[in-house]
């Protein structure tokens, strides 16, 4: 693989630096639900550093607040007590247009019940993501359609979503995380709605991408899928109550490059024009 | 700043692509509101557009005078219009004998417009009138004969030229010539029959193609020996003498009635504009009801974007998600009601025309273009999208991705 100067310099930065940049930094996060005799607080008080390139699955039961955790990382949910830091900066004094502007570009979903858009084929569906980053028709359907072909959907592209098995249908969910080539992917039970054989695959593609580099947070019930993760954290009644690293054989990390152009490349393309 | 205008563009023709029979039918609404509007205004304008070019026709050397003072708007017209037929005017005999004395003058015609029984072969239609007058009618107006002569002193006053539709209406024949009229029970006998004009709106506020015109004697007879003159035609020698002969009749009729202006000299356009205001008064109040139909298109694409947004909701979650802002969502659906008014507007404006023109068929006029008129459809269509658009794009915009994203479809 030919690497430009740059580029490699870059991804020697990210070896070096992967215990030591913290992505995401919550100070004491509180998320209240309710008024007065409703209050309840579903995050009461979580404190947590997630370093880039850490694959964190988030066990526990249900209720005990993960998948709100998960819509606060996502910026999804902004009404939080306490500090949230995403690459050192609050979140609570970024506008909205700035968050929906994250989303697009740092921050991938993927959800348990898919969520693609039921009048949209694959491609489209995939594609949907680079529309507000301002791509043009072309380029967003040709990177798409790349994207696709490395998750061996190429054949696939102009099916409509409800023609896809369940573990096509996540993969095309993963396609479209990905497209915009996030540094962070989150993941809500990503494997809830699957049978065995499609689970693995998904994890394996999941697994894929943390080798490649990218940081990865996983909501899930299975406590055989942690397995694949390099933490693990249990949660309960909106607190930590345990957070285990797992150590990893250290020959598998960072093998291949992140999928498609890494964030560094985007903006020295911009500095160009 | 991100440029997302045509990315927007292409979702909201995606979306609406995807629901066409939904989106035809909330087009038929506003549709049906620019059509009528269209048709309306281009109506109105060959309506007043007819009197203005019999006016350029006659060859700009023609003014008139007609009694009181007529510098009343459009709305007053409306109020004010009848009784001009029933209140007596102030026009007197010595006053177009005054006008005839004028230099410049090349003929001066009194109109004195009488109703009454009409009857040759058969009874003619009640809304024929008759027009009593002096021969130089047929300079100033140049009136046309088809068959026969017009009036003339060497004439008897019981002698008479009609209107080629008269003719057919009391005859059966436009070959009327010899046959017997009965005017208000006297008979007259028909000389001429006049060429067709096909004019019935005009500044005389007669027919020529369905008149009757007696000399002023028999007029008088039919009157209790009065005169009772509604308007002076006066032709000057040259359109550059036309100026001087308006300030001299002033002048003299100023001092036939002592001083009080109760008369009014029009030329040119002038002569065009009361009946101009009368249509343009007319357009606008059948138009702003053709409006009313339009704010029921609008609530139309309103209900629509409304149930569009209702139904996307979990689409609006994902969009959120993946990267959409307030004001990405806010354009999506705002571009996707301008599509649904503007492309109603313009299918609108074509079968406005369209009707205009079948209707006009059966009208002596025809509607006319122009860009005011295509400018007022887009114009109006633009506003509806955005007015009835807005409520339900915020609304879209406001929702919650987190409990959009929950919601099942």
């Amino acid at each position: 693989m030919r690497l430009l100067p740059t580029q490699l310099s870059n991804i020697i930065k990210a070896m070096a630096n992967t215990n030591s940049t913290p992505v995401i930094v919550l100070k004491d996060l509180k998320k209240r639900f309710g008024l007065g005799d409703a209050e309840h607080y579903a995050i009461d008080g979580i404190d947590l550093t997630i370093q880039q390139g850490e694959f964190i699955a988030i066990m526990g039961p249900s209720g005990c607040g993960k998948t709100t955790l998960l819509n606060i990382l996502g910026l999804l949910d902004t009404d939080i007590e306490g500090e949230y830091e995403l690459d050192g900066k609050n979140v609570s004094t970024l506008g909205m247009r700035r968050q929906a502007r994250i989303r697009s570009q740092q921050i991938g979903f993927i959800f348990q019940s898919f969520n693609l858009v039921s009048r949209l084929n694959v491609l489209e569906n995939v594609a949907l993501p680079l529309t507000y980053k301002g791509a043009s028709k072309l380029q967003r359907i040709q990177q798409a359609s790349d994207i696709l072909d490395t998750f061996h959907l190429s054949q696939r592209e102009f099916y409509m979503p409800h023609q896809l098995s369940g573990g096509q249908t996540q993969r095309v969910a993963i396609a479209r995380a990905l497209v915009n080539n996030p540094s962070i992917i989150l993941a809500d039970e990503p494997t809830g709605n699957l049978d065995s054989r499609s689970s693995h695959i998904i994890m394996e593609e999941l697994s894929d991408l943390h080798k490649r580099g990218n940081t990865i947070i996983m909501v899930t019930h299975n406590p055989r899928l942690t397995t694949y993760a390099s933490r693990v954290i249990k949660m309960s009644d909106g607190t930590i109550e345990t957070d285990t690293h797992i150590p990893e054989p250290s020959h598998q990390k960072h093998k291949k490059r992140p999928l498609g152009k890494r964030k560094t490349k985007v903006r020295r393309k911009k500095g160009k024009r | 700043m991100r440029f997302l205008i045509f990315n927007h563009i292409q979702n909201a023709r995606e979306s609406l692509r995807s629901n066409r029979g939904r989106s035809a039918l909330t087009m038929v609404g506003i549709m049906i509101g620019v059509a009528s509007i269209t048709t309306i205004l281009a109506l109105s304008g060959g309506a007043s557009q007819i009197v203005r070019t019999q006016i350029d026709e006659l060859g700009g050397n023609v003014a008139v005078v007609r009694p009181g003072q007529v510098e009343m708007a459009g709305f007053e017209q409306l109020t004010q219009l009848p009784s001009r037929q029933f209140a007596t005017s102030s026009l007197t005999d010595s006053d177009v004998q005054s006008i005839k004395r004028i230099d410049g003058v090349a003929a001066v015609a009194p109109l004195m417009i009488i109703t009454g029984a009409i009857k040759g072969e058969d009874e003619a239609p009640t809304n024929t009138h008759i027009v009593a007058t002096s021969p130089e009618l047929e300079q100033t107006n140049q009136l046309e004969l088809r068959d026969g002569q017009f009036l003339g002193p060497e004439l008897k006053i019981t002698t008479a030229v009609i209107g080629p539709q008269l003719a057919v209406n009391v005859f059966g024949t436009e070959e009327a010539i010899g046959k017997t009229l009965t005017l208000r029970g006297e008979a007259h006998t028909v000389v001429g029959v006049l060429e067709r004009t096909n004019t019935p709106i005009n500044y005389n506020g007669v027919d020529f193609d369905n008149a009757v015109i007696v000399s002023r004697d028999s007029g008088r007879l039919m009157n209790q020996g009065v005169s009772q003159i509604q308007q002076i035609n006066v032709r000057t020698e040259s359109v550059a003498v036309l100026d001087s002969v308006i300030t001299d009749t002033n002048q003299a009729l100023l001092r036939n009635h002592y001083g009080e202006p109760d008369f009014t000299v029009l030329s040119g356009a002038d002569i065009a504009q009361p009946t101009s205001e009368l249509f343009t008064a007319i357009a606008g109040v059948t138009a702003a009801i053709a409006a009313i139909s339009l704010i029921v298109g609008g609530i139309g694409v309103m209900n629509i974007m409304l149930v569009s947004v209702a139904e996307r909701t979990r689409e609006i979650g994902i969009r959120k998600a993946v990267g959409a802002s307030n004001s990405d969502i806010v354009s999506q659906f705002l571009i996707e009601s301008l599509f649904l008014s503007v492309g109603g507007g313009i299918a609108g404006y074509i079968i406005g025309y369209l009707l205009a023109f079948g209707i006009s068929t059966f009208l002596t006029f025809d509607p006319i273009f122009s860009w005011e008129i295509a400018g007022v459809a887009v114009a109006v269509s633009l506003v509806v999208g955005v007015l009835f658009g807005f409520y339900p794009a915020v609304r879209a915009a406001r929702k919650d991705p987190i409990s959009a994203l929950r919601q099942y479809n």
